[in-house]
């Protein structure tokens, strides 16, 4: 390799020292002169949390060879608060609330930036679309934008700088009051380091062999090559785990790197640490794996039938779990029904696409005890099935949860962490894994995709009397969070709803699929959607109020839910009614349209999507016109 | 991930030249890298390792720009950008504004280069309908001399061009369309970074009056191989009166135009909501007389 020998300005400092050619500006900035503000979230321009100044112009630094920053003056998030004191729009984003997880905010805090020097005046449409390039997950964009506006009208002396202050609590009371975050300012000042930002003396780099096929079995794994490079310390495979290998929230049915079979593309099966990412990723490919393809099962229906290829084999019948939910007779309940309806429903799969891929570092430390920091959500879980599988006492293993980049439930299961572990054993230094985007996606948990049947009887004056479903969900390769995530799924079906008779069955199926985990709701979202659904299909064929509808058949104080818990207060009428004022409402059956009509084109709801309000804006474009 | 040994960066075509036959068969050039870097990742080329990477866009001729008042020179590595911010440029070539808003963000079109987007021949390509609109000249150079065709020859299927080895896009010349109204239509899954699904150039010169059209151009790309000129369109508009009925009927002609792999239904009714649409705010922008077009056509198609 030829390196570059780079002079450029960086956040006013002269530097001028050798870089690898191939890198991009953003590994550059992090790697080489550890400026870890901005983030690495997509590596193909798409989310924008990389963004930085060049000579002035804001780019998304993983599109720019490193080569191109030449002669440039580079601007990082970190130049906007150089001494401590952040910028007003840094202020702005922090009283705003304008940072949740913050994986995202430094790229937005420099895109802000940007746009309100392109127009100071710039008004809230065109705020968006010059953010039009960064993407948040968590936050959610109405607190950024609102933060952008804050900071505009400070700086054009319209509000006064005071409005960035705290406001509300004087005498030191702060429940129930708007107060500021206390981690914003380490987030909009890009200094909070989340695990891909970690560094540590000596520290290795990982990088993990993936499975190409959804279920093969593994005939032989050769690491000879692989390990005889330069540069490489470590080459692990499920031959090197110690202990009782198995992870998993539920049933421990993960191993933390293939043993014997692959079961889904994307599923890993060997790891290497080396001196550098491009070493061991070299070495990734040199690992000779001999694979014999086995009959794989997509689908989970057909997972469920007799002579079905079986995914594991404690699990004959491929199914992780069955929650069965009993109560009354729903038979009879039909049969006083005025009416019955039966629809099915399906749900997809769904990527939680935090802004922060998974990274995270592990070393053994000076009392020996193995040590992990990661983003995880489950850290004390984690360490008991670490445990187990490392075969060390609990005494000797540590999980140190590092700021999560945004998780959703997605961060809950074990996926890397047990090779971390294991290489830092081997190698007895720390090492480091940083997700790429594709791999994140390609191997971590998503939501359960579904397949619902419904059927609901119900009198005409709207109660109703039964209902039946019967959700079949794709759990995946492995179990990770599925049985509670049918669990949740089953309790909540029925709905906040008094249903005298019910018979819910939720299965979590096994395939050869990604595995599906936990995400938002847990379960909740797919039977709710069938329930909701079919909710507005009776009131259109009852020719009611949706409202009403739910009104009728709302759970009140003191009930009893269908799993027999006592719920002492209910608050779904107050819901009920908040949601209706806000969505502008007019009483009646889906069917009618009145002349007030005014749930559909009234200011609230927003127009369609658009670009190009700076044309109307900008004095330079009118011209152009 | 990219892999190089060595990154050049020349700074004149001969040296570019140079380096281009002293690497023979194991370099790459880029401009903007804007798709180059995502191109080389898992699911799309994977780990890519070239030996040499040739970085075009500091080269001066590349960065030419002349906007004349009946022609326009443009450098092959022009940003994007400067359709934005080049107000002369804009009025030249009135419907790469409009392009330019809906092409990926503000960062990555500060980056991304003309040249690129015509190299890439992406059936997709937001830039390549405007320049067909304005008759395009692609200006091609090697070690051994220059030559030059019409974009419309020199793309020739998806990914595909006339580019010949040893051979750079220096610069595009084209019609410039001072005093037209310019719009571009694009639709794909969300706002912004996102490739068209269909995208449509159009630009509109009327009478004093603003009510006959004296001048029309439409192009359109994302629903077949490559970007296809709407000449009937154009010469059933020249010289009409600009009425609500004649667009409509502009966009009921049976051109047969959605040849894509996908989604074809979708893509025909969004044509001619486009080309409606796209026609009406070209000609607001060329001045249209306000009672030329209804306000209830105007409703239906914004």
């Amino acid at each position: 390799m030829v390196d570059i020998q780079l002079n450029a300005t960086i956040n006013g400092r002269n530097v001028s020292r050798a870089a690898k050619p191939h890198l991009r500006l953003l590994d550059f900035l992090r790697d080489d002169l550890n400026l870890t503000g901005n983030k690495e979230g997509c590596g193909a321009g798409e989310c924008g949390t990389c963004s930085v100044f060049v000579d002035g112009v804001l780019m998304k630094s993983c599109l720019m060879p490193v080569a191109k920053a030449q002669g440039a003056q580079v601007d990082t998030i970190e130049s906007l608060a150089k001494s401590g004191e952040m910028s007003v729009l840094q202020k702005a984003f922090h009283k705003a609330g304008a940072s949740q997880c913050g994986y995202c905010i430094p790229g937005m805090v420099m895109a802000a930036t940007a746009a309100l020097r392109a127009n100071p005046f710039a008004d809230r449409e065109e705020i968006k679309e010059r953010l039009g390039g960064n993407i948040c997950r968590c936050t959610g964009y109405q607190k950024i934008f609102d933060a952008v506006e804050l900071a505009r009208d400070v700086q054009n002396g319209r509000v006064p700088a005071t409005a960035l202050l705290e406001t509300d609590t004087a005498d030191g009371d702060v429940i129930g009051k708007n107060v500021r975050r206390i981690d914003a300012p380490s987030k909009v000042s890009g200094r909070l380091k989340y695990a891909g930002d970690m560094i540590m003396p000596g520290m290795l780099h990982v990088q993990v062999l993936r499975s190409p096929h959804p279920h093969a079995r593994i005939v032989s794994i050769d690491t000879t090559a692989a390990l005889a490079m330069e540069g490489v310390e470590s080459v692990i495979t499920s031959a090197d785990v110690p202990g009782q290998d198995g992870f998993g929230v539920f049933v421990h049915d993960q191993p933390i790197m293939a043993r014997d079979k692959v079961r889904y593309v994307g599923e890993a099966i060997a790891a290497v640490a080396a001196e550098d990412a491009l070493t061991a990723k070299r070495a990734v490919a040199a690992i000779k794996i001999v694979y014999e393809p086995l009959p794989p099962v997509f689908d989970p229906d057909e997972a469920m039938q007799p002579g079905a290829a079986i995914v594991h084999d404690y699990a004959p019948d491929n199914i992780t779990k069955h929650i069965p939910i009993r109560v009354g007779d729903v038979e009879a309940g039909f049969a006083q029904s005025d009416l019955v309806i039966e629809e099915s429903y399906s749900t997809q799969a769904i990527e939680h696409a935090y802004l922060e891929p998974e990274a995270g570092l592990a070393y053994v430390d000076h009392d020996d005890v193995v040590t992990v920091v990661s983003p995880s959500q489950n850290i004390t879980h984690h360490r008991h099935m670490l445990a187990r599988i490392i075969a060390k006492p609990i005494s000797k293993v540590r999980f140190i949860m590092s700021p999560v980049g945004g998780g959703f439930g997605g961060k809950e299961d074990m996926i890397y962490q047990g090779m971390l572990a294991l290489l830092a054993m081997k190698t007895m230094r720390p090492v480091r894994l940083v997700y790429t985007r594709e791999e994140s996606i390609i191997s971590t948990a998503k939501r359960h995709p579904s397949r619902t049947t419904l059927r609901m009887g119900v009198m005409k004056d709207g109660r109703i009397r039964a209902l039946a479903m019967r959700m079949v969900c794709d759990g995946g390769a492995y179990g990770l969070s599925t049985e509670g995530v049918m669990r949740k799924a089953a309790i909540l079906a029925a709905g906040p709803y008094a249903i005298p008779n019910v018979r819910i069955d939720t299965y979590g199926i096994y395939t050869n699929n990604t595995p599906s985990g936990a995400f938002r709701s847990f379960g909740a979202l797919q039977t709710q959607f069938a329930t909701e659904s079919q909710l507005d299909i009776i009131a259109e064929r009852l020719g009611m109020d949706p409202f009403e509808l739910r009104r009728i058949n709302a759970m009140r104080d003191g009930a009893t839910t269908h799993t027999k818990q006592k719920i002492g207060s209910v608050s779904l009428m107050r819901a009920l009614e908040a949601t209706e004022q806000a969505s502008g409402w007019e009483a009646g059956a889906p069917t009618v349209r009145g002349p007030t009509r005014g749930d559909l084109n009234h200011d609230d709801v927003r127009p369609s999507v658009t670009l190009g309000t700076r044309f109307t804006d900008s004095a330079n474009q009118e011209a152009a016109e | 991930m990219l892999i190089c040994d060595e990154y050049l960066t020349p700074t004149s075509l001969a040296d570019a030249f140079a380096a281009m036959t002293m690497h023979r068969g194991r370099y790459r050039v880029v401009a903007g890298c804007t798709d180059t870097l995502p191109w080389a990742r898992e699911g799309r080329a994977g780990d890519v390792e070239i030996p040499v990477l040739i970085d075009v866009s500091k080269i001066p001729e590349l960065n030419e720009r002349h906007v004349g008042d009946t022609r326009v020179r443009l450098g092959a590595a022009t940003a994007i950008q400067r359709f934005l911010d080049d107000a002369a440029l804009g009025r030249a070539m009135p419907s790469m504004p409009r392009c330019a808003v809906w092409f990926a963000d503000d960062q990555i079109r500060a980056q991304a280069t003309l040249g690129g987007n015509v190299a890439n021949a992406s059936p997709a390509a937001d830039a390549t309908p405007c320049l067909e609109a304005h008759d395009a000249v692609v200006e091609l150079a090697s070690a051994s001399g220059k030559r030059s065709m019409p974009l419309r020859e020199f793309i020739t299927g998806p990914g595909k061009t006339q580019l010949a080895d040893g051979e750079l896009i220096t610069g595009f010349e084209c019609d410039a369309f001072p005093g037209y109204g310019g719009s571009f239509e694009k639709v794909g899954h969300r706002r912004s970074l996102v490739i068209s699904v269909v995208c449509l150039a159009v630009m509109v010169k009327l009478d004093r009056d603003g009510r006959t059209i004296d001048d029309t151009r439409l192009a359109i790309a994302g629903i077949r191989p490559v970007p296809r000129r709407l000449r009937e369109i154009e010469d059933l508009l020249r010289g009409k009166p600009l009425t609500g009925e004649l667009l409509e009927e502009a966009a009921d002609m049976p051109l047969d135009l959605v040849q894509s792999r996908s989604r074809q239904e979708y893509r025909r009714d969004v044509v001619r909501g486009f080309l409606v649409r796209g026609l009406i705010a070209a000609a607001k922008r060329a001045g249209a007389s306000p009672d030329a077009l209804t306000r209830e056509l105007e409703a239906a198609y914004g």
